[in-house]
């Protein structure tokens, strides 16, 4: 257990630096979000543009509410926007790809391993400072919103309503930082492991994007993991069951394929 | 328990990569304070061994047993080990400072040589407060060795470790060994420098092609080779005649340079004291020239 916290210090130590400008950069967004709308002009001038955009552009924000865009729907597009997702996918790609990969690719792995510490910690430190990194840009963005949903209210628009969207949010890359842990195990090089993970996860987002805008392929969306995160779903309903249970049960399957792996490879 | 009298044991230890083999059926052990020097060229095995020794690779074939404990069984027995890569790399941003502690840490044992290792290597406050990425080679170097020992541990594990020192550096290296190994240490020292083998270790092994040449003790290998005889005359004479005692490495009208086994050489020295003789060396073989014979 000690040698996790050494651990994951470590890792702290090494992508500190990023992860603040990532949070304040999506604690910003959040909050622009807000500002926009409870701006009535703006606002005005959104909802025109959203509900006389082609589907396709709306099913990329995962913005389904064509018709009747509200205020509320507004600051959900900031959870769905492709710049949250951005800011969340640095840190679900890098923390995994440097902890495990490229330790070995830089060869300081062998400096760590050569000390008594079980492969398993390597990987349940990696686990932990990437589940701690996605927390800590999930409040920051909720903070955005509640910020500036407290500083200048919007009528009909409660902060309450998007705190599970932001837990959904940190689920779903928290799923995708497993996977990247799975994918650093097998990796001997931060660059592959880089590549592989953003490359799955660029895939099933544009096989999500792809089944939303083309019928013939929405069979295929239960197969992207981005199809269990819909933040205006959410807000207007609530969190379903299948939402949280996909996304943990990948993410678990992935982490002890990381850890299976882990334990035999060679460093 | 009583401790292993053998801080290192491996039987039949052997890998493979694909159809490549790295090592192949090492039988070897290293007693309790010993000093044991590990030669060979590139690729033979050396640095294989080593990381196979700690686990950082599963083994092929055969099993390794350091300090009591089967390697692939337990980790605990790596806080009592300090282990220098050969291919040493650091975190570039972290300083001097912050890599030891952190290895401290991971170690689970207190530094307790570590202000001793920095006077010696000469590693002061302010540059242990930079980052690794300022450092030279040297400096990584000194740094890379100060992690291995710092927590005091019974066995050490050095690859290359003098690799980028300058000779005085190198001296207080030597230094630091020899009062290690006055406190019980275990030395596994992996080296292409056979001088320093020679100078630090009680017993050598070497390995060509990932497999164990031979083992023995540094005095042993040197007495094993042949020595060089340089026999000058003040009149012609016939080198053919003394061909009979070893291999004629040279030969002029007045000069003879003859190899020569150790037990012919009173034979020979006899044989000399008729011949007009000026002057006569007998040259100790190093063990330079053991490892030589062996690669050639």
């Amino acid at each position: 257990m000690n040698s996790v916290r050494v651990l994951l210090r470590h890792h702290v130590r090494l992508h500190r630096m990023p992860l603040v400008p990532l949070a304040l950069g999506l604690a910003a967004f959040e909050w622009i979000m807000t500002v926009v709308a409870g701006e009535p002009s703006v606002s005005r001038f959104l909802t025109s543009a959203l509900n006389a955009a082609p589907p396709q552009f709306l099913a990329l924000l995962n913005q389904e509410l064509v018709s009747g865009i509200s205020a509320q729907g507004i600051v959900g597009v900031g959870y769905a926007h492709p710049f949250a997702l951005l800011m969340m996918a640095v840190i679900a790609v890098r923390v995994p790809s440097a902890a495990l990969a490229g330790e070995i690719g830089r060869r300081t792995m062998d400096l760590m391993a050569a000390r008594p510490v079980l492969r398993v910690a390597h990987v349940t430190a990696a686990l932990a400072a990437v589940l701690a990194g996605l927390a800590i840009l999930a409040v920051a963005g909720y903070t955005g919103t509640l910020v500036g949903l407290v500083v200048r209210p919007v009528e009909g628009v409660s902060a309450l309503r998007y705190a599970p969207v932001a837990v959904q949010l940190w689920l779903l890359f928290a799923c995708w930082g497993a996977i990247g842990i799975a994918v650093s195990a097998f990796c001997r090089e931060a660059g592959q492991a880089i590549a592989w993970t953003s490359g799955l996860m660029a895939g099933s987002y544009v096989l999500d994007y792809a089944a939303r805008v083309w019928p013939t392929l929405a069979p295929l969306r239960p197969f992207s993991l981005f199809r269990y995160y819909e933040p205006q779903r959410v807000v207007s309903a609530g969190l379903a069951l299948h939402d949280l249970m996909v996304p943990t049960a990948v993410g678990a399957a992935a982490i002890l394929l990381a850890f299976v792996v882990f334990a035999r490879r060679d460093l | 328990m009583a401790a292993d009298p053998f801080p290192i044991r491996a039987s039949g230890l052997g890998k493979r990569y694909g159809g490549v083999t790295a090592l192949e059926g090492l039988t070897l052990e290293v007693g309790q304070g010993e000093a044991f020097g590990f030669l060979g060229p590139n690729g033979a095995g050396k640095t294989t061994t080593i990381r196979l020794l700690l686990g950082l690779l599963r083994p092929s074939t055969g099993e390794a047993v350091v300090l009591g404990k089967r390697v692939s069984r337990s980790v605990s027995w790596r806080g009592e080990v300090g282990y220098l890569p050969g291919d040493m790399s650091f975190w570039p941003r972290l300083t001097g400072q912050e890599t030891l502690d952190f290895l401290c840490a991971l170690s689970g044992r207190a530094a307790l040589a570590r202000a001793g290792l920095l006077k010696r290597l000469d590693l002061g406050a302010s540059e242990l407060a930079r980052p690794v990425r300022t450092y030279s080679d040297g400096m990584k170097q000194k740094l890379g060795i100060v992690q291995a020992l710092q927590c005091t541990p019974k066995l050490v594990l050095l690859d290359e470790p003098t690799k980028g020192l300058d000779p005085l550096m190198q001296q207080a290296f030597y230094e630091i060994v020899t009062d290690m190994r006055r406190h019980g240490t275990t030395v596994f020292l992996s080296s292409h420098v056979i001088s320093e083998v020679e100078r630090v270790c009680d017993r050598v092994a070497m390995l060509r092609a990932g497999r164990l040449v031979t083992v023995g003790t540094v005095v042993s290998l040197r007495q094993a080779e042949r020595r060089r005889v340089i026999a000058d005359f003040t009149a012609p004479v016939d080198a053919a005649a003394l061909a009979h005692f070893g291999e004629i490495a040279a030969s002029g009208e007045r000069h003879v340079e003859l190899l020569v086994a150790q037990d012919q050489l009173p034979a020979l020295v006899a044989r000399l004291g008729m011949l007009p003789l000026s002057d006569l060396l007998v040259e100790r073989p190093t063990l330079e020239d053991a490892f030589l014979e062996k690669y050639r």
